[in-house]
């Protein structure tokens, strides 16, 4: 009776995983599939036609865009770590060492910009930043400059400061539920054998906190690699990241070789999941999954 | 023009809302929830018209719904080559639209594609009062590219214009070629517009005409010569002429109100906006001529569509080339439209105020003034348009 229970529980489990996964399989996998087969195929007039031809990689890798994606990782990387940098802090005093009620009040105040259309907000610091603009004007009054200056729009500290303010509020959120959920006992232990805050904190906090951490690379990295509207509307002259590329070559119908720069950066992705899933140990992170492979 | 196209193959996000709306709406109409008022005349159908934007009168269908009988769906669309093609070869566009009204010169992918039918120009009456088509647009004249393909005529010409740049005279004081966009006096108060086939094709008419470089055809460049003008915007990008270059309507106008730069390659209507915002920006007149262009409104190929169907998307082409769509138009986007366009607003005081049949007629003169002076014709899809894109993105990337 009991076994028989217990394979019914077991049916209905799978049975409840079919939705998500065809899902899944439906709005991801399938269409990532489809994207790598046509990176091979070959044009044919306005489309294309199904061919084994590396040609479209080759395109890729022996020509411009090849510095595009270069650029989108550097800015990716450098984005994310300044994020990181920037909201560690914030998500460890508003979980640590702001009283709970005051921390939820600031992280809901972090959700308020998303309620401004993306685009939207992004134009505004073409206002803030442009030569006649409130930072220069301010700078000017100040004595600072004389004239206004350039670099602040239309440049990479511009596409910098986009980005940052774009993905940074949701790096907060993961690094705040990972030292939120801190067992602070283990701190206390610390303590009380001696160690002090900066040994404490570099090895009990940070360590019990790289959940939160590996998240919040996802969000920050992920979300930049794949950007397009900041760098057309604050980076300058033809400032491009690989989304900006891959839609040029979709303008000329250009499908296999699209898809061939989709794939490799999807490609460069997974390798760095995998690079970052050897570096740390991340089953703490991916919880029953990686106990189940592992 | 813009490109603001839908870029993957399949069902797009805007059409698939597109078709949620139409479905909508059936199932409002069905279920007896048609609008209070709406008018009779609706009862046999409505013709669909796939726009770019540019094509609207202001949502008023009246004068064509009223002799006709049919209603209008007016259905957004993107401008971008891609996006047009992508979302009829792709995404099911041929059995939507009737009619796509887009900026002309797409003949050849979308002939090649069977995606438009020719159009039999007796069935269009306005077609031979229009004089524009005769002056301008021809066959065996420059302009016949931009409706017409091997002898035939795929298009009505609903708009033409031809585009020059934009300028701060209070910064430059006056300007007249294009060789401004590349004049060290304003290094880093210069704007470009992300398009190859308009700053491409401008600056190849600017290299040309003032015996810079070598250029056949500047509508219609060879690889060589591709490569030379992109060498040339590379040079001086390097040299930090250029502040940016520009892929929205907005931000464009933003620019010169802003007065980020004073001499920015664009359309005319963003000197329209910058004047209404108080900038006293001036359009061009250069002397190595314009970036000549004009929309065609072309019928999508759709073998299922009945003859009634057929029948009603003629009667709207032939109704864009009428006097009252033109004025709407030509005062609405200040582009030129048709010749009976200025003699309707004149007649009809009570539905164009005198200020407005002003308004229409010089927007008219000023347009035709630039066809007659002539330049160079923009070619939507050249014949080595890869290298374009690819020369295109070797400038962005320098």
């Amino acid at each position: 009776m009991g076994a028989l229970q217990g394979r019914v529980a077991c049916v209905a489990r799978y049975a409840l995983l079919v939705l998500p996964l065809t899902f899944v399989a439906g709005a991801l996998l399938v269409p990532l599939g489809l994207m790598f087969v046509w990176s091979f195929w070959e044009r044919a007039g306005f489309w294309i036609r199904p061919a084994f031809t590396l040609a479209s990689y080759a395109e890729f890798f022996a020509g411009v865009r090849l510095s595009v994606l270069e650029r989108s990782l550097v800015v990716a990387a450098g984005v994310t770590l300044l994020g990181l940098l920037l909201a560690y802090p914030i998500a460890y005093f508003l979980a640590l060492r702001v009283r709970r009620d005051l921390a939820r009040n600031v992280l809901l105040l972090f959700t308020i910009p998303f309620l401004v259309n993306y685009i939207i907000r992004t134009f505004s610091w073409v206002y803030l930043l442009s030569r006649t603009g409130p930072v220069n004007r301010a700078l000017m009054a100040a004595g600072v400059t004389q004239r206004a200056v350039d670099w602040l729009l239309f440049s990479d500290f511009a596409v910098f400061v986009g980005l940052i303010s774009s993905y940074m509020p949701f790096m907060i959120y993961p690094l705040w539920a990972a030292l939120d959920g801190l067992d602070r006992r283990l701190v206390e232990a610390s303590w009380l054998l001696g160690a002090s805050p900066r040994v404490t904190f570099l090895r009990v906090t940070l360590p019990l906190s790289m959940p939160g951490v590996f998240a919040a690379v996802i969000f920050g990295f992920v979300g930049t690699f794949g950007e397009s509207a900041v760098p057309i509307i604050l980076g300058g002259v033809g400032y491009q990241l690989m989304g900006n590329t891959i839609t040029s070559a979709l303008d000329v119908l250009n499908y296999p070789l699209a898809a061939a720069m989709s794939s490799v950066v999807v490609a460069t992705m997974l390798a760095f999941l995998l690079v970052w899933y050897l570096a740390f140990d991340l089953r703490a992170v991916l919880g029953k999954i990686a106990r189940w492979r592992f | 023009m813009e490109n603001d196209g839908t870029d993957s193959p399949g069902v797009s996000r805007r059409e698939f809302l597109e078709r949620v709306a139409a479905g909508g709406a059936g199932l409002a109409v069905a279920g007896g929830l048609a609008r209070p008022g709406a008018p009779a005349w609706a009862a046999k159908g409505s013709v669909t018209l796939a726009d770019v934007g540019v094509g609207d009168p202001g949502g008023d269908w009246s004068k064509f719904s009223g002799p006709t009988g049919w209603d209008v769906k007016l259905v957004a669309m993107g401008n971008a080559p891609s996006g047009v093609l992508n979302v009829l070869i792709a995404g099911g566009g041929t059995q939507i639209y009737d009619v796509v009204n887009i900026v002309g010169g797409m003949q050849k992918p979308l002939v090649e594609n069977n995606l438009i039918e020719p159009i039999d120009t007796a069935r269009v009456p306005n077609w031979g009062k229009d004089t524009y088509i005769r002056e301008f647009l021809a066959p065996g004249k420059p302009g016949f590219d931009f409706i017409g393909y091997k002898g035939n005529v795929y298009g009505v010409p609903t708009v033409l214009q031809g585009d020059s740049f934009a300028y701060l005279p209070e910064k430059t004081g006056p300007l007249d070629s294009y060789g401004a966009l590349f004049d060290p006096k304003w290094k880093g108060f210069v704007a470009l517009e992300d398009n190859f086939t308009t700053t491409g094709q401008k600056t190849a008419l600017y290299l040309q005409k003032n015996k810079l470089a070598s250029i056949k055809d500047p509508a219609n460049m060879t690889p060589a010569e591709i490569k030379t003008v992109i060498d040339f915007l590379i040079a001086k990008k390097k040299a930090g002429q250029f502040r940016v270059i520009w892929s929205s309507f907005e931000q464009s106008v933003n620019l010169l109100t802003s007065r980020e730069v004073y001499v920015m390659d664009c359309w005319e209507p963003m000197v329209f906006v910058a004047k209404k915002k108080g900038v006293s920006a001036v359009y061009a007149a250069p002397k190595e001529g314009y970036l000549l262009w004009a929309m065609a409104a072309y019928i999508v190929r759709n073998p299922k569509r009945s003859k009634e169907q057929e029948k009603a998307a003629y009667e709207l082409l032939d109704f864009m080339l009428g006097g009252w769509y033109g004025a709407k138009i030509t005062l609405s986007r200040g582009y030129m439209t048709n010749p009976a366009a200025v003699a309707y607003a004149k007649s009809n005081p009570g539905e164009f105020g005198p200020a407005e049949a002003q308004e229409i007629a010089a927007i008219d003169a000023n347009v035709r003034k630039k066809f007659q002076f002539g330049g160079t014709w923009q070619n939507r899809w050249p014949t080595h348009v890869e290298t374009y894109e690819s020369e295109w993105a070797r400038f962005k990337a320098a």
